[in-house]
C-alpha cells in the first residue's frame, strides 16, 4: 500500500510502554506547547481528517499488555495498543468475543478502533464500541490518568467520560487502557445470501426479517457494483444468524429462499471478512478513491442507497450507508446533494493529497460548539491531532 | 431564600396552577426513595421546553440552584433540593411525542414513565427494554439522569445503551439536540456523555429512545436452593457453561418470606435463596437453554427447578420480585438499599462478607439483587428507635461498598452516586479522575448551579438512611 504523505511528514513516533509513560510524553510535549500526532497503529492513517504536521509523534503500538482476564466474569483490561486481531484471538480460546468486526481488523490496535468508532456488520445485535466498552483509562495532555467505569458490567458511579473518547479521533486525550465485557459464542451459525433484481425487492425483504422472529445477528445490503466485487450478482441481502444447531435449520427454512446461498464455517467467514475489510481493499485499489458515509433511519436506507451510482454497502438493520467513489470530487458533489436533502454525512476516507482541502463533514450541527468547548477544556492550545476530527476540530 | 422577584418571575410565566410554593405543599418534594430531605423553594411544572429556558434564565438571573425532578423514585437523593432554590417538576412534559415504529424509535418528553412507553406499542410486537423495578413510576428523564438499569439489562444494556438523542438546556439557557434517530454520527458523543449524569449538567427535555423487537419465546425459571452459597455458584456455572440468560435476580431467603407475605407469588417459605432466571429468544434456543439452566443450577445443588408453566405464574413470579421494596416496607419501619456492584465471580464471597458484617453490628441484612451481572443490592433492615441503630447501619453500609470495591467493583450498578454516596467517590476514583469530572460539571455548569451538591464528594457527610419510598404496602410495583 502507498503511504501517505501526512503519515511520513510526521516524526518518528516515540513508543510509550505504559499508561504512564504515554500520559508523561504528552505531558512532556504539551509543557513545551508542541504539537502532537497521536495514534495506534496508523492503519486509518486516511480516515476522517490529516493531523496537520506535529512537532511530536506518538504511538500506542508497544502498549499490548492483557492486564486483566478472568474469563469466568465476562470481562478483559487491555492496554489501548493491542491488536485488535490479537484480542479477538485470545478471547475466542475460551469460546469469547468482542463482535467488533472493525475495518482492517488485522493491524488496528483497540484505542485506535475506539477512537475512530469503528465497528461492522454484527453491530445490528451487539452495538458498537459504545455498548461493549465498560471502562478506560485515558492520558490528558497535563500527565494524568484519568479513569472512566471499570471492569465490572453494570456501573454509574460518576460521570461515562468514556464515552467522549469513543469517536474522538484523538483529539481530546490518549485512551491508555480499554475494558470491555465479553459475549459468549454462539453454539451454530449460518449466513445467507438472498439475492434481488431491484432495490424494492431487497428493502421489503429486508423489512419482513426485521420483523420476524428470527432476529439475525447481521443484515447487511450489497448494491449490484459491490456484490459484484465479492463475486455476486444483483443486490445481495446478506443475513447472518447466530443460535443452536435447530435453530440455524429453522432459520434456513423460513429465511433462504430457494435462490439464497447458504454459508457456513470457512466460507462463511471468509464472505463476512470480505465485507468487514471492504474499505481496506478499496482504498488498496484506489489511491485516489473517497468513501462516504451516511446515517439514516431504516426507512431513509431505500432512498440514500438509490442515490449512489457507485459501490456501496448498508448496515441495512442500522441505517449506515458506505458508499466508494473512485474520484474525490464525485464524492463531494454527492455529498453535497446529501446534505440539501438533511441527509447526515461524511467523508470517511479521501485520498491524501486532497484531504486538506475538502469539506469532510459539510454539516455540523450546533452542539459543534459544545464539542469545541470540550476539545478546549483539554487541549486549551490545540495541541493534539489537530484537524483529525474531520477538520473542524 | 428565593428571591421575591424570582418568584414573581416563575408565577408570571407559569401561572398560578403552574407553580407550588406553601410549605405544605413542598413537603411533599424534600424528599425521594430515601429520607435525605431538603426542601426547594419552589417547586415549578413546565410544560414545554420554552418554559424550561424560561424557568432557567430566571434561575440565572436570581443565582437559584435548579433541580430537575421526575417521579422522585431516586434512591441516591438525586432529586432532593439540597441547597434549596428551584426543583423543575418534569410531570407535565409527559407526552410520548413520536412513536416510529419503521425506524424502531420514539421520541418521548422526559416526564414520561418508563412502563408507558412499552404500553404505548403494545400490540406492535416492539418494547422499551430497559425496565427498572420501579418501571411503573420512574420517568424517562430520571432514567436518562440515573443511566438506570433493571433485571432485563444484563442481556439487553443499561439506559445508555437505548437513548440515542437528548434535547437539553443548559443552565445559561442554551438548547441543545444531540445525537438523534440515526447511529454514528460524527462528532463527540454528547448523549452518552450526559446519560447518567444525574442532573448536574443539564436538564433534559426530549429523549430519543430505540425500541425492539419482542423475542418469540420467554421462559422463566425459578430455581430454589437450601444454601445461597449453591445459588451464587449458579451464576458463576451459567457464565462458564455459556448460557445466555437475559435476567438472573437472587431473593435471600429472609427476602422470599417478606415477598411471599406481600405477593403470595409462589416463592418457597424455607429455601435459603432462590434465583429467578428468565431465557428469552428463538423457540429452539430458548428450550435448549430451558434445560441447560437446569442442569447448571442442579449442578450447583439446586433443590428444585421449577419452570413457570402459564404468562400468569411468569407474570406474579416478577411482581414478587418488582414489588419487594414495598414488601419489606410491611416488616421493617426503616431500610438502607445498597447498590454496590462485584466480578459476578465473586458473588459467593460477597454474600459471605454481607452475613458477617450482618452478624457483627446485629442487623439483619436482606438480599435480592440483579445476580446476573454482579449488582449486589443487599438491604439493611433498621429501627431509628433504636439507639445506635443508624450509626451502625452506616457502618455496616459502607463496610460493604468497601469489599465491593476492593473485590474491583463499584459502589453503584442503576442508583446513582446521588447525595448518598458522593462522599465515598474517593474510595474508589483517584483525585485526578474527580478532578476531571468536576472540570466537565463546570463546562456545562459554571456557577454550579445545577443540583449541586451530588455526585462529586463535598467534604460533608450526610444522612444516609433509607425507608420505604411510597409508605409500607402503598407500592404497587
Ligand atoms: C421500588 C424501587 C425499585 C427500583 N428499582 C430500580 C431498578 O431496578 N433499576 C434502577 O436503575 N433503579 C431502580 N430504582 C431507582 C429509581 O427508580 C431510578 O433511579 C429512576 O431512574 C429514577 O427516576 P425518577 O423519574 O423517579 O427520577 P427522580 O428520582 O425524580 O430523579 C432522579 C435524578 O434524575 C434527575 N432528573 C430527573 N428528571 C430530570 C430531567 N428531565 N433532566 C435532568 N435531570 C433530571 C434528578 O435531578 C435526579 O438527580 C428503584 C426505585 C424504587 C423506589
Amino acid at each position: 500500500m502507498e503511504k501517505s504523505s501526512q503519515v511520513t511528514l510526521q516524526p518518528s513516533p516515540v513508543l510509550p510502554r505504559n499508561p504512564q509513560e504515554l500520559a508523561d510524553a504528552l505531558a512532556a510535549a504539551a509543557t513545551r506547547n508542541r504539537t502532537i500526532a497521536l495514534a495506534g497503529a496508523s492503519s486509518k492513517h486516511l480516515m476522517a481528517g490529516p493531523v496537520e504536521p506535529a512537532d511530536v509523534s506518538l504511538s500506542t503500538a508497544a502498549m499490548t499488555r492483557v492486564l486483566q482476564y478472568e474469563p469466568r466474569d465476562l470481562t478483559i483490561s487491555v492496554e489501548a495498543g493491542m491488536r485488535y486481531a490479537d484480542l479477538d484471538r485470545l478471547v475466542a480460546q475460551n469460546r469469547q468475543m468482542i463482535p467488533l468486526d472493525p475495518p482492517f481488523s488485522e493491524t488496528a490496535t483497540v484505542g485506535g478502533i475506539l477512537a475512530s468508532n469503528t465497528s461492522g456488520p454484527r453491530r445490528r445485535l451487539y452495538g458498537t464500541a459504545r455498548d461493549l466498552v465498560i471502562g478506560m483509562k485515558f492520558a490528558t495532555l497535563e500527565g494524568k490518568l484519568v479513569q472512566s467505569g471499570g471492569t465490572v458490567v453494570k456501573n454509574v458511579a460518576g460521570l461515562d467520560m468514556g464515552k467522549i473518547m469513543i469517536g474522538s479521533f484523538g483529539t481530546l486525550a490518549a485512551i491508555a487502557v480499554v475494558n470491555f465485557k465479553l459475549i459468549p459464542r454462539p453454539a451454530a451459525e449460518a449466513s445467507f445470501l438472498l439475492p434481488f433484481d431491484g432495490l424494492d425487492q431487497a428493502i421489503a425483504a429486508r423489512n419482513r426479517i426485521l420483523k420476524g422472529q428470527t432476529p439475525p445477528i447481521a443484515i447487511d445490503l450489497l448494491n449490484p457494483l459491490s456484490s459484484a466485487q465479492l463475486g455476486y450478482k444483483g443486490h445481495l441481502l446478506a443475513l447472518r444468524l447466530a443460535g443452536n444447531t435447530v435453530a440455524i435449520e429453522r432459520c434456513r427454512r423460513e429465511l433462504a429462499a430457494r435462490d439464497a446461498l447458504v454459508l457456513e464455517g470457512k466460507e462463511e467467514a471468509r464472505f463476512w471478512k470480505q465485507v468487514q475489510e471492504y474499505t481496506p481493499h478499496f482504498l488498496e485499489k484506489f489511491s485516489q478513491g473517497a468513501v462516504v458515509r451516511a446515517s439514516c433511519t431504516l426507512a431513509q436506507l431505500k432512498e440514500v442507497m438509490s442515490s449512489f451510482e457507485t459501490a456501496a454497502i448498508a448496515r441495512a438493520g442500522s441505517g449506515i450507508c458506505y458508499a466508494y467513489f473512485t474520484r474525490a470530487d464525485a464524492a463531494v458533489r454527492w455529498l453535497t446533494s446529501a446534505t440539501g436533502r438533511d441527509w447526515k454525512a461524511i467523508i470517511e476516507f479521501a485520498p491524501d493529497d486532497q484531504r486538506d482541502r475538502l469539506d469532510l463533514w459539510p454539516a455540523p450541527g450546533a452542539e459543534l460548539e459544545m464539542m469545541k468547548k470540550i476539545k478546549q477544556m483539554f487541549d486549551p492550545n490545540g495541541l493534539l491531532n489537530r484537524g483529525r476530527l474531520f477538520r473542524h476540530i | 431564600m428565593l428571591p421575591a422577584k424570582a418568584k414573581e418571575k416563575l408565577a408570571q410565566l407559569l401561572g398560578p396552577r403552574g407553580y407550588l410554593d406553601r410549605p405544605e405543599d413542598l413537603i411533599l418534594y424534600e424528599y425521594d426513595g430515601s429520607v435525605d430531605k431538603a426542601r426547594p423553594d419552589i417547586v415549578v411544572f413546565p410544560r414545554t421546553t420554552e418554559d424550561v429556558v424560561a424557568i432557567v434564565r430566571i434561575a440565572r438571573e436570581f443565582g437559584v440552584p435548579i433541580v430537575g425532578r421526575g417521579a422522585g423514585t431516586g434512591l441516591s437523593g438525586g432529586s432532593i433540593a439540597r441547597a434549596g432554590g428551584i426543583t423543575v417538576a418534569f410531570s407535565r412534559m409527559n407526552r410520548i411525542l413520536e412513536i416510529d415504529l419503521e425506524n424502531e424509535r420514539a421520541v418521548v418528553q422526559p416526564g414520561v414513565v418508563n412502563l408507558d412507553v412499552t404500553l404505548a406499542v403494545d400490540g406492535s410486537g416492539y418494547f422499551y427494554a430497559p425496565d427498572p423495578s420501579s418501571q411503573r413510576a420512574c420517568t424517562i428523564g430520571g432514567n436518562v439522569s440515573e443511566n438506570a438499569g433493571g433485571p432485563h439489562t444484563l442481556a439487553y444494556g443499561v439506559t445508555t445503551n437505548h437513548v440515542l438523542g437528548l434535547e437539553v438546556v443548559l443552565p445559561d439557557g442554551t438548547v441543545y439536540t444531540t445525537g438523534g434517530k440515526e447511529l454514528d454520527l460524527p462528532g463527540y458523543d454528547l448523549t452518552g456523555l450526559l446519560t447518567g449524569s444525574e442532573g448536574t449538567m443539564v436538564l433534559v427535555t426530549k429523549v430519543t429512545v430505540r425500541l425492539m423487537r419482542k423475542p418469540e419465546l420467554v421462559k422463566t425459571i425459578l430455581a430454589i436452593y437450601d444454601s445461597d452459597d449453591d445459588a451464587g455458584r449458579t451464576v458463576a456455572e451459567i457464565t462458564a457453561r455459556a448460557i445466555t440468560p437475559v435476567a438472573v435476580e437472587m431473593l435471600d431467603g429472609v427476602m422470599l418470606k417478606m415477598v411471599e407475605q406481600a405477593t403470595h407469588a409462589g416463592y418457597p417459605l424455607d429455601a435459603a435463596a432462590v434465583l429467578l432466571i428468565e431465557l428469552e429468544g428463538i423457540r429452539e434456543v430458548v428450550e435448549e437453554q430451558v434445560e441447560q439452566i437446569r442442569e447448571a443450577a442442579q449442578s450447583c445443588g439446586a433443590r428444585e427447578v421449577r419452570l413457570a408453566k402459564s404468562a400468569e405464574e411468569r407474570e406474579l413470579l416478577w411482581k414478587g420480585r418488582k414489588n419487594a421494596f414495598g414488601a419489606i416496607g410491611r416488616v421493617s419501619p426503616t431500610y438502607y438499599v445498597q447498590d454496590g456492584v462485584v466480578p459476578r465471580t465473586k458473588i459467593v464471597p460477597t454474600l459471605r462478607f454481607i452475613g458477617e458484617v450482618s452478624k457483627k453490628y446485629g442487623l439483619i441484612i436482606s438480599n435480592i439483587f440483579h445476580a446476573g451481572d454482579g449488582n449486589m443490592h443487599p438491604i439493611i433492615l433498621f429501627d431509628t428507635r433504636k439507639a445506635g441503630d443508624l450509626e451502625k447501619t452506616i457502618a455496616a453500609g459502607e463496610e460493604i461498598l468497601q469489599y465491593c470495591i476492593d473485590a474491583g467493583g463499584s459502589i453503584t450498578g442503576e442508583h446513582g452516586v446521588g447525595m448518598e454516596k458522593n462522599e465515598m467517590m474517593g474510595h474508589l476514583f483517584s483525585a485526578e479522575t474527580l478532578d476531571m469530572m468536576r472540570r466537565f460539571k463546570e463546562l456545562f455548569d459554571p456557577d454550579n448551579r445545577m443540583n449541586p451538591g451530588k455526585v462529586l464528594p463535598t467534604g460533608k457527610g450526610c444522612l444516609e438512611i433509607r425507608q420505604p419510598a411510597l409508605g409500607p404496602g402503598a407500592a404497587t410495583y
